[in-house]
């Protein structure tokens, strides 16, 4: 997989401390354009810290990120979003009581033109207008309302939550647990969403305790236990046995 | 592919009834229009009782007592909205008039003119609701203390100073603040002008502006906000600095209406500030609120309170009006159930 080709986001032995307690320790992994890289592990292995890493929550204490071949150092989430990278955390990250619009420009609103705009006036039909659009370019869409999210079902929310970062990424998208909670249908949505997101050409990580979900839509699997990356192999070399035995280590002793 | 459209629109021969069945739903539920048909059922029981309830000197008293009040609910309103609370604004406003007017009284004994000595004592009272504004953002932000102990705090030191510093009893004799402050074009006041003005602005920039967005973003979620890139700490700093700002500028309108800096001027309108921010249907847990709810409710408890006195009710029922208001409204607001948040 590596050949001649630049990773789009590489992490090269990172090490993250919380006090004492060791939760990453030397994981290196790399990301391609058009790739949806899996990643998983049980409870504790380090996922979340991973994804914090990456997304410029937390600074790792050794090692290097590199985002087209440069090593970057976050300073936080805003830097990585200016970046390209985009990250959709559990929970979703939306502003529950606000429209859809200004929740997909939230944090790059548009405004007016001229002196109010040097005001800070919002173009907000505008921005509800757009948002609608970029839901849709990413195969999602929604009632031209001026609805907030808390009127949303818990997919929709989902639904909205990934098409804005979807629709904001460059280069990257960071999905952390995005089909928690969501019915059978509505996760088969996300993963369709997905696909969108390879299909123009970003790298995707996707971070999943679903096991099936992951087998469905990966290419590569990178699977972490106790804070080290045990195994990063193609998708098509997992089943769900192998991959479970992989994650919990009942493989290794086998 | 995947679609948030779950409902299919209605068949056009019933759309019609429907969009009208909608709108007077959406009309009784519009809660700024229920406060409003409450303020016009309050104003005119109370000058059906009293027609001099609508004289142009009761009306310029009226609006008097909601510049008093209002700048202190729009920056209560900036603060909930954000997700916090600010109990200092009454202490703020009380302090800032004391200490602007040491300032004004030195100014006046030299016979500095009339508009120096107001604004010095303008500029003297923004500088000092700014200092606790930052003052509380720092509790909040490096002592970490949550908004209502921090505000607990700078409420008890200021009202403290204020005590101190004037000795308890009012600072100044400036009759000249006095009647520019009941100066008026018809029922309006100066005054209130200026403030009314202030509060259109603030309330615009609340609602209109990425500032105020961020404010609502802040208040519905600190961690999608931040998550965004929005530097949530440096914006609440701000939020507080406001709410200081126009506490501190209430000072300066309590000056010009006693003509004098009283330590007690402010006592307690925190909690009338909170009241009409309640009344108005702002979200006590952030994210929700408009501007014209915090004004409406100002002018209800402007008008209850001003009604009483008009009916010969003790003014020592204030307190319970005020309460009943809040029930009566609160309890409103609980019990509809389009309001209630999805978990």
């Amino acid at each position: 997989m590596t050949g001649e080709r630049q990773p789009l986001y590489e992490a090269r032995h990172i090490d993250k401390n919380y006090g004492s307690v060791v939760a990453l320790s030397d994981v290196s992994m790399a990301l391609y354009p058009g790739e949806v890289l899996g990643l998983v592990g049980d409870n504790g292995a380090g996922k979340s810290t991973l994804v914090k890493c990456l997304s410029g929550v937390h600074n790792p204490d050794a090692g290097q990120l590199l985002l087209d071949g440069q090593e970057r150092h976050w300073k936080s989430p805003h830097d990585t979003i200016e970046a390209g990278v985009e990250t959709l955390y559990q929970d979703s990250g939306l502003a529950q009581d606000l429209t859809i619009g200004s929740n997909v420009f939230l944090g790059r609103e548009k405004t007016k033109p001229g002196l109010l705009g040097k005001l800070g006036f919002l173009a907000q039909k505008e921005m509800e207008r757009e948002a609608l659009a970029d839901l849709e370019r990413v195969g999602i869409t929604v009632p031209p309302s001026k609805r907030t999210v808390s009127q949303l079902s818990g997919g929709q929310r989902q639904a909205v939550a990934i098409g804005r970062a979807i629709a904001w990424a460059r280069k990257v998208i960071i999905l952390d647990e995005p089909t928690n909670h969501l019915g059978a249908r509505q996760a088969i949505e996300v993963l369709s969403v997905i696909q969108a997101a390879k299909e123009k050409g970003l790298g995707v990580i996707f971070i999943s305790h679903t096991l099936p979900h992951v087998l469905e839509v990966t290419d590569r699997i990178v699977v972490l236990r106790l804070g080290k990356v045990v195994r990063d192999a193609p998708t098509s070399e997992f089943d769900t046995e192998s991959l479970l035995g992989t994650i919990t280590g009942l493989l290794d002793a086998a | 592919m995947s679609s948030v459209t779950e409902k299919p629109a209605p068949p056009p021969a019933t759309a019609h009834a429907i969009r009208s069945a909608d709108w007077l739903r959406s009309v009784l539920a519009n809660q700024q229009f229920l406060l409003l048909l409450a303020l016009l059922a309050l104003v005119a029981y109370f000058t059906s009782r009293d027609s001099v309830f609508l004289s142009s000197g009761e009306i310029a008293a009226m609006l008097t007592v909601f510049a008093e009040l209002i700048l202190l609910a729009v920056g209560e309103t900036y603060v909930i909205i954000s997700g916090g609370i600010d109990l200092s604004v009454g202490a703020i406003a009380g302090f800032a008039g004391v200490v602007a007017a040491f300032a004004m009284r030195d100014m006046i004994s030299a016979h500095t003119s009339e508009a120096l000595v107001l604004t010095v004592g303008t500029i003297t009272c923004a500088a000092i609701g700014i200092g606790i504004g930052l003052v509380n953002a720092a509790l909040m932000n490096w002592a970490r203390l949550v908004p209502f102990v921090a505000t607990l705090v700078t409420l008890g030191a200021a009202t403290g100073m204020a005590i101190v510093l004037s000795g308890g009893g009012p600072i100044g004799a400036d009759s000249a603040a006095i009647s520019l402050s009941a100066r008026r074009i018809g029922p309006f006041p100066y005054l209130a002008l200026v403030v009314i003005v202030i509060t259109a602005i603030s309330g615009l920039y609340l609602h209109k502006t990425r500032y105020g967005r961020f404010t609502f973003a802040a208040g519905c979620s600190a961690f999608a906000a931040r998550a965004v890139g929005i530097n949530v700490r440096r914006h609440l700093t701000s939020v507080y600095v406001l709410s200081g700002l126009l506490a501190g500028l209430t000072g300066m309108v309590f000056y010009m209406v006693l003509g004098s800096g009283a330590p007690t001027s402010g006592d307690g309108a925190e909690l009338t500030a909170i009241a009409a921010v309640v009344i108005g249907g702002v979200s006590l847990t952030g994210g929700v609120g408009l501007i014209t709810g915090t004004i409406l409710g100002a002018l209800i408890l402007t008008v209850v309170q001003s009604g009483l006195i008009i009916s010969n009710v003790s003014p020592n029922y204030d307190q319970v009006a005020v309460a009943a208001c809040i029930a009566v409204a609160a309890s409103l607001q609980a019990l509809r159930p389009a309001h209630r948040r999805q978990s």
